[in-house]
């Protein structure tokens, strides 16, 4: 896998925050290659910078200096429709929260993507169906977010991100609001899409206990990485 | 759409705002518009039916002549060209000439209408404002004067007045006519002035046995100056017909007081409108801004999924769009509808007497009513939908201009 092309490459990411007078430092010179089919942990302390490089990678923010590849593409070349074009059609994003649409169901959240890309309703109706139903949650097809828990809503919003199979989702802290067990439950949802359908994820969490069953795992502190560890990876084998 | 609608649903007071901030403009509107059409309207008939017609034809005039109009002497050809046409209600022949009106030692300045009775009888001009004696009757010899020429005159019915005619054309005459009947002018300076008498007796006055000044017209179907379409569909149809030496005048020409207020009208309801309009835009711009405010997470979501701008504005459009048609539909129903049940209830009259008689002297009646006209209903509408729309705008393009990672941070 180490020598399969990069998914992503980062070179030399720097992001300095300005706000009035004050300039907030969060990434001082971060690279990275992310490959297909890896399960990756970002983890490090608050504030280290783990969301920053999330919504960098992700297409959401800009870098102040350096450079991200997508599938060899170069984010800064890309217009700011281009960029939502590329989040649209290659990324699945999973938020810390308030992740889904509130006056849409949990059917028409996870459609959402689907419809934005222009699938016809017939057609995202019955993959967004087919993914609720792998993941479990197609009972809730129907509800408005409001009506399911937070560990259910973090579902959907997973279901969400990987319907139109992107090249790869990014999840921030997916489950900081979600206790020990749901928490774990909705790492090995992800873990399993990873395994079954070859899916790349890339999480930022701080909760060491989550990690065990990550393939990779990226260490930042202070908007530096401090260790990138490959793991055992039982879908390579 | 359906997002759009459930938005809507979420926030109920806001969006009851939003209906209310279009629907009371066009309302308003609509209202405003039914009772000037009828003010109009009612300065149009005044005006069209007892004096001037939609229409005249006269002879056309060569030398000015002050007060009096050219005389033409062969209106039978302009009768039977009238006659080849369509879309006519009404039409006679009239003399009228400026005189002097004299009872003792007191005299006025007035004008003499010679008229066809049984022919004017139709469309109910002065006949039906005899307030004392009759209205005249073919052929018979006698004035029908205004109540306040009778004053000013100090005579009543039965009595003789001396018509003193000075046609520059036929020089001066002089008739001795009894007054039959006395009528309440809706124009006070009509009822000092305006006399009628038989045509007949109108030729004697100018000693020209064949003379009138013109003959009026009245086009079928039309209500108001706003079918003035009518009336000059039908004049075009007399281009050649008629006689080389006679001209046609429409009302516009004829009674321009009553186009002078319209031309007033205009701008007025205009500044009404751009007023209405401009309040109703800025409660929407405002309710629609609070609503992306608060919204700014979900738009944030939105957009960090990748939807484009063009997207974004189009939901907050779609919302707005939907709301604006909503509301200028029930805001042109409701002005409809009150327009009907005052029209049901024979109008609202108008308190006062001093108001009335102010009234009476711009031709107007004391009683208000409502005169819908769909097109000015759908534009009404349709011009609040727009301005709606346009003042959504800016809160759209705030919304598609969102930056995802901060609108997700955002909180409320
Ligand atoms: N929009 C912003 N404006 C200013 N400073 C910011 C902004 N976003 C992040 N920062 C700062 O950048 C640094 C890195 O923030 P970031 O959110 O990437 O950290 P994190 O590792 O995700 O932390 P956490 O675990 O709390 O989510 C922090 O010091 C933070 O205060
Ligand atoms: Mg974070």
């Amino acid at each position: 896998m180490s020598n399969s092309k990069a998914l992503i490459q980062t070179i030399d990411l720097h992001k300095t925050y300005k706000t009035e007078a004050v300039e907030t430092p969060a990434l001082n010179g971060v690279s990275i290659e992310l490959h297909v089919g890896e399960f990756t942990a970002v983890a490090g302390p608050s504030g280290s910078g783990k969301s920053t490089l999330l919504h960098l990678l992700g297409g959401l923010d800009r870098p102040t200096s350096g450079e991200i590849f997508l599938e060899g593409v170069a984010l800064s070349g890309l217009s700011k429709d281009q960029l939502a074009r590329l989040r649209m059609t290659n990324i699945g994003f999973v938020f810390q929260a308030y992740n889904l649409i509130p006056v849409l169901t949990v059917l028409e959240n996870t459609a959402f993507v689907l419809e934005l890309q222009g699938v016809v309703r017939a057609e995202r109706i019955k993959r967004a169906r087919k993914i609720l139903a792998e993941l479990g949650i197609e009972q809730y097809a129907d509800q408005y977010p409001s009506r399911i828990s937070g560990g259910e809503q973090q579902r959907v919003a997973v279901a969400r991100a990987v319907v139109a199979e992107p090249s790869i989702v990014l999840a921030d802290e997916p489950t900081a609001n979600l206790d020990t067990a749901t928490s774990h439950e909705l790492i090995d949802l992800m873990r399993r899409l990873n395994e079954e359908k070859g899916a790349t994820f890339l999480f930022a969490t701080h909760d060491s206990r989550l990690l065990d069953r990550v393939s990779r795992l990226i260490t930042i502190v202070d908007g530096l990485i401090t260790e990138d560890e490959k793991k055992h990876d039982p879908s390579a084998e | 759409m359906k997002a759009a609608i459930r938005h809507l649903r979420r926030n109920r007071g806001r969006t009851i705002l939003t209906l209310l901030a279009v629907l009371i403009p066009v309302y308003f509107l609509v209202s405003m518009f039914g009772l000037t059409n009828s003010i109009v309207s009612d300065m149009f008939e005044t005006a069209t039916r007892i004096d001037t017609g939609h229409f005249q034809i006269r002879h056309i005039e060569r030398r000015g002549m002050g007060a009096a109009i050219p005389l033409m002497h062969d209106s039978k050809s302009v009768l039977a060209a009238l006659d080849k046409i369509d879309g006519i209600e009404w039409r006679t022949v009239r003399l009228d000439m400026p005189a002097l009106a004299s009872a003792g030692d007191r005299s006025q300045a007035v004008y003499v209408q010679g008229v066809i009775p049984e022919e004017i009888a139709p469309i109910s001009s002065i006949r039906d404002l005899v307030v004392k004696g009759t209205y005249l009757k073919n052929g018979q010899n006698g004035a029908v004067i205004g109540e306040e020429l009778a004053a000013l005159l100090n005579v009543g019915v039965g009595d003789q007045i001396v018509l003193l005619g000075a046609h520059p054309e036929t020089g001066l005459g002089a008739l001795k006519v009894p007054v039959v009947g006395i009528y309440r002018a809706p124009i006070s300076a009509m009822g000092r002035t305006v006399i009628h008498t038989t045509l007949t007796t109108a030729r004697r006055l100018a000693r020209s046995p064949n003379a009138a000044t013109a003959v009026v017209v009245r086009v079928s179907g039309v209500t108001g100056p706003w079918d003035v379409g009518k009336i000059e569909a039908v004049t075009a149809q007399l281009k050649g017909l008629l006689p080389d030496d006679v001209e046609v005048l429409d009302w516009r020409k004829l009674a321009p007081q009553v186009s002078g207020y319209m031309a007033i009208l205009r701008p007025v309801m205009i500044i009404f409108a751009a007023i209405f309009f401009g309040l109703g835009a800025l409660v929407v711009l405002n309710t629609l801004y609070l609503s992306v405010m608060e919204r700014t997470r979900e738009l944030g979501l939105i957009i960090a999924l990748g939807a484009s701008r063009w997207r974004v504005m189009g939901m907050i459009l779609t919302e707005a769009g939907l709301i604006t048609v909503i509301g200028a539909v029930c805001g042109a129903l409701i002005g409809v509808a009150l327009a009907w049940i005052v029209e049901a209830l024979g109008g609202i009259p108008l308190p006062g007497a001093e108001l009335a008689d102010y009234m009476k002297v711009v031709g107007m009646k004391p009683v208000l009513h409502m005169m819908i006209s769909w097109p000015q209903v759908v534009i009404s509408a349709a011009a609040m939908v727009g301005v709606a729309v346009l003042a959504a705008w800016f809160p759209a393009y705030r919304a598609s201009k969102l930056e995802p990672v901060e609108a997700m941070r955002y909180v409320e």
